[in-house]
């Protein structure tokens, strides 16, 4: 018979209770400041009750800044798993055994540079005038290209960083689980004279449908973290066309006027719509 | 696989392309980090020129840069001890003995990645104010346990259940204890995965960023956050420099991609076999 | 926990207990390091090579200078002084002396700053900006007004004078715009920021006879706001690329790399675009004061002395002995050896022969001149950042265009304007 063993409870513990305390307590905190109005200079805060909340919803900045998070959200992992599909089938298809752990080395690097690396490099191979990825359209047309400041093309061109980084490192993925696949259900299909892209679209993909879900989630939370490049790349600019929420929680929070306690009611909103969301979701893609 | 064709030839030259793209921003960015002003700020990019030093001299010469380097790497390390020490027996004890609670401790984990870091961030800047302890390395060291015990928990637990149950059963019927079970078996045959997520977990808060830049102001500046100041200077733009700047910070998480690619194999070809 | 390095500490006890209490005697005890929050400029890199000198001077202190861009380094030395302020002395401006003095952040410059230095020897308008409520707060590092700048070569194959007032300036601007042969007709700010797009905005505005504030009700949403905002918008369609999410440095990178035929910038550009080191087209430039009516936008930028990181007086007086040497006359003049034009600040400086032999009579002529029209532009209290921060957005969609309707940013400003007033009482 099993005696009773101490090991569960010493090794969980202490590391769930400083989780807790350092997951529980900011939260917390978020809660209680967001009903007072503190301010950076101002320390001493009194409680004004829902104030901050009803503020957030007749401001102009904070609707954008939904809007511009929802396209960021939909935009990035959208177009990371085409990317990662994509790829990753070429890899499986194409690639000579010798050339595939190359290539899936090179894919790594993207998403190993740290994102402030990563947007600096790409900012400066879009800068109009000395840019690498802007020389050919000017040399081209004459005109310059400047794409970070127009607000048509600057969240797109922010999103393809990003895409750059996850999509090519997903990539690898997608690729890693075509080589778990059983090899029988393919040569079936080729049997019955099946094309290439109809073995993928019927056979591979829908055995992968979990992963690649799974996938699709990791990517979701982490788009959540656009701040980053959008901090280094256009700064909510131009004007307020790439203002995610982070980034305008943060410059009401610190730089642009210090409101500490109206961005945790932003913070708190966040949160809740993260958390429920996430949740749902990932009660769902486990069932 | 079919012989040489059409089709086969074009996707070759869609990975080449898409290889090219990974590496050729990261090998501009390099060589500029060794180009004199008037070659980077030229109408036609150029690609033979006199390479320089001094944008390295520069960036290697200054004290916030250095100071940087040293908070970076004290805090990073200090964060990632913490995590492994703590968060490896976790995860063991939860891949091994699974309770009723297990499912919710591990959703709990996972839930911490859910947080947006900036509501994060923004109490933890209260709290750490009223502390007394804002723009400390004691500060930034414990905020940065949250994620590297939170990843580290996340990315062993597999790592863990992946150690054949045979093993550890011969073990125990040799009279192996638990603990000894745990610290001479389970840990010596997973390590490889192991020091993947160990390594992850110190990429993770080395390139971290929103955090960094709201808990610090001064003495305990990360490297991320001197870059991005770097970067961000402008006035006759010293793009030289900001490129090296960007070339030094992006060498330490460089180093471990052969760890990671490698966690990522054995992840998946335990899996299939 | 404490770190390792320690800011200025006070071991000037004997002297204090001698009874000294002259600044000098006090100073003359300093150690540690002077933590310095600053922009990039010329002269503050010059200044990092005499690090020995100060070394001695003080008895042993060091100091150590951070540097953000304009925007970061304003909003930056905002947040650390609003909340620890671990630096001992701040780099502040026209826009934010206000702030800094009225919520305690810097001390009075004139308490802890030695004699000897001459602060009286500094630009009467230098001087006139540092000074906020009967008190003088910071010793400029560089400061000025507007000059037109323009490229001679240009107007002159177009057949060009140039241009006195607004309308032929607009004019000149719209004939000489060629992009197809990579020439603009001129550069504007675009980027937000009450230092930035508004900084460039703000003369059309006053030009046109706009104001800020009736007593406390905001009137900025009057004729002269919509006039001047149209008028910047027109001059915008001949900006150079990059302007229209770019500050100062976007600005003078086209204009020294050639690209634009005429600007009105603060006066610093001409410095740059006459050398040779920094400019590609040093040889073909002429300046003029502003066309009217528009009125040069008074600006001066120093250092001043953080209150929370020099708890002590002796830890104050070293951080005003560390400004006194840092903008003294001894520096300035090894700034004028560098030429750098647009670090000098001292009258002594700016008379002398050496100048006069660098830069000629004319620059000399122009900057007097244009001193005439130099005029405080913006709204002089601690409230400024604030709104011209939050103008500067509402600009900066006008100008990206995904904001069209002028009226309506400019009721919004307001009624942001009232909330703010009403917030701070």
């Amino acid at each position: 018979m099993k005696q009773k063993n101490t090991l569960p409870v010493v090794f969980l513990s202490p590391a769930i209770a400083i989780l807790a305390v350092l997951a529980l307590v900011p939260t917390v905190y978020a809660v209680i400041i967001s009903f007072q109005n503190r301010e950076l200079s101002r320390p001493d805060g009194s409680f004004i009750g829902l104030a901050n909340y009803i503020s957030l919803f007749s401001d102009r900045r904070f609707i954008n800044a939904i809007g511009v998070s929802l396209t960021w959200e939909a935009v990035t992992v959208g177009m990371t798993l085409i990317i990662a599909i994509g790829l990753g089938i070429l890899l499986f298809e194409c690639a000579s055994p010798r050339m595939r752990s190359a290539v899936c080395f090179l894919f790594l690097i993207p998403v190993i540079l740290p994102r402030v690396s990563a947007a600096f490099v790409w900012k400066f191979a879009f800068h109009p005038l000395y840019g690498i990825i802007t020389y050919p359209y000017k040399a081209i047309t004459g005109q310059p290209l400047d794409l970070l400041s127009n607000p048509l093309t600057a969240l797109g061109t922010v999103a393809l960083v990003d895409v750059w980084q996850w999509g090519l490192f997903f990539a690898v993925i997608v690729l890693k689980l075509l080589e778990t696949l059983p090899p029988q259900p393919f040569e079936a299909a080729r049997l019955d004279h099946a094309k290439t892209w109809e073995i993928y679209a019927y056979v591979a993909i829908p055995m992968l449908k979990a992963p690649l879900i799974s996938l699709a989630f990791v990517k979701m939370i982490e788009s959540l973290r656009a701040f980053d490049l959008i901090y280094v790349m256009t700064r909510g600019g131009p004007g307020i066309a790439t203002e995610t929420l982070d980034m305008y929680a943060f410059s009401q929070g610190f730089i642009e006027s210090g409101r500490i306690s109206y961005a945790s009611s932003m913070a708190v909103l966040m949160m809740v719509a993260t958390s429920l969301a996430f949740t749902f979701l990932w009660k769902r893609v486990k069932s | 696989m079919s012989a040489r064709s059409p089709g086969r030839f074009i996707g070759r030259i869609i990975l080449y392309a898409a290889a090219f793209s990974a590496v050729f921003p990261v090998f501009w960015t390099l060589l500029n980090a060794f180009k004199n002003r008037v070659d980077i700020v030229t109408p036609t990019p150029l690609f033979f020129f006199t390479p320089t030093l001094d944008n390295f001299a520069y960036v290697l010469g200054r004290a916030s840069v250095f100071e940087g380097l040293v908070n970076s790497i004290l805090i990073s390390g200090a964060s990632v001890l913490i995590g492994a020490v703590l968060g490896l027996p976790a995860a063991y004890a939860i891949a091994r003995y699974p309770n009723r609670w297990s499912h919710d401790i591990q959703f709990f984990v996972l839930s911490l990645r859910f947080l947006p870091p900036v509501a994060i961030a923004i109490p933890l800047m209260v709290i750490w104010l009223d502390f007394g302890l804002y723009d400390t390395r004691l500060s930034m060291t414990v905020t940065y346990t949250l994620l590297t015990l939170a990843t580290i928990i996340w990315l062993s637990v597999p790592a863990f259940a992946r150690v054949p149950k045979e093993v550890e059963e011969a073990a125990r019927v040799d009279g192996y204890g638990p603990y000894a079970i745990f610290f001479l078996i389970a840990l010596p045959i997973a390590s490889r995965s192991l020091i993947g997520a160990v390594a992850f977990s110190f990429v993770l808060v080395w390139n971290e960023f929103l955090i960094a830049l709201m808990l610090t102001t001064s003495d305990a500046k990360t490297l991320p956050i001197v870059a991005s100041e770097l970067t961000q200077l402008g006035r006759d733009v010293p793009w030289g420099v900001l490129n090296a700047s960007v070339v030094l910070l992006s060498i330490p998480p460089l180093l471990f991609i052969g760890i990671l690619s490698g966690m990522l194999n054995s992840a998946f070809k335990r899996k299939t076999s | 926990m404490t770190n390792g390095k320690t800011l200025v500490s006070s071991i000037a006890f004997a002297c204090l207990l001698a009874g000294s209490v002259s600044s000098i005697a006090i100073a003359a005890e300093c150690s540690g390091t002077i933590k310095v929050l600053a922009q990039p400029r010329d002269g503050l890199t010059l200044l990092e090579e005499q690090k020995p000198e100060f070394e001695k001077l003080s008895g042993g202190a060091s100091f150590e200078i951070d540097y953000l861009n304009e925007n970061d380094r304003r909003a930056k030395s905002k947040a650390d002084a609003s909340t620890i302020g671990k630096y001992n002395v701040y780099y502040i401006d026209e826009a934010n002396v206000a702030l800094f003095a009225s919520s305690g952040w810097v001390a009075p410059l004139m308490d802890y700053y030695p004699a000897d230095y001459d602060y009286a020897d500094f630009d009467p308008g230098r001087q006139k900006v540092a000074t906020y409520d009967g008190k003088v707060w910071f010793a400029p590092l560089t400061g000025g007004g507007d000059l037109m700048v323009y490229r001679k070569d240009l107007l002159e194959a177009a057949g060009i004078t140039p241009p006195k007032t607004l309308d032929e300036y607009i004019a000149a601007v719209k004939a000489l715009n060629q992009p197809d042969q990579g020439i603009y007709g001129t550069a504007l700010r675009g980027q937000r920021g009450s230092g930035a797009n508004v900084w460039r905005w703000m003369p059309f505005f006053k030009g046109f006879g706009g104001n800020w504030f009736d007593g406390k009700t905001p009137v900025f949403d009057s004729e002269a706001a919509v006039k001047a905002t149209e008028t910047y918008l027109e001059l915008f369609k001949y900006s150079a690329p990059g302007s229209q999410t770019g500050g100062w440095d976007e600005v003078v990178g086209a204009f020294t790399s050639g690209q634009v035929a005429m600007i009105i910038e603060s006066t610093p550009l001409v410095g740059m675009a006459i050398d040779p080191k920094s400019s590609q087209v040093a040889g073909k430039v002429g300046y003029m004061p502003p066309p009217t009516p528009l009125t040069g936008g008074g600006y001066g930028h120093g250092l001043a002395i953080g209150t929370k990181a020099n708890a002590d007086e002796t830890s104050k007086a070293c951080a005003g002995l560390f400004i006194a040497w840092a903008t003294s006359k001894e520096n300035e003049n090894r700034r004028l050896e560098a030429n750098q034009f647009s670090e000098l600040n001292r009258t002594s400086v700016m008379t002398s022969p050496k100048f006069a032999e660098l830069y000629g009579p004319d620059l000399g002529q122009a900057l007097a001149e244009t001193g005439k029209v130099t005029a405080v532009n913006f709204w002089q209290s601690p409230q400024w950042p604030d709104l011209g921060d939050r103008w500067g957005i509402i600009l900066e969609e006008l100008i990206a265009g995904t904001r069209t309707d002028i009226k309506d940013g400019l009721d919004e400003l307001n009624g942001f304007a009232k909330d703010l007033v009403a917030r701070s009482q």
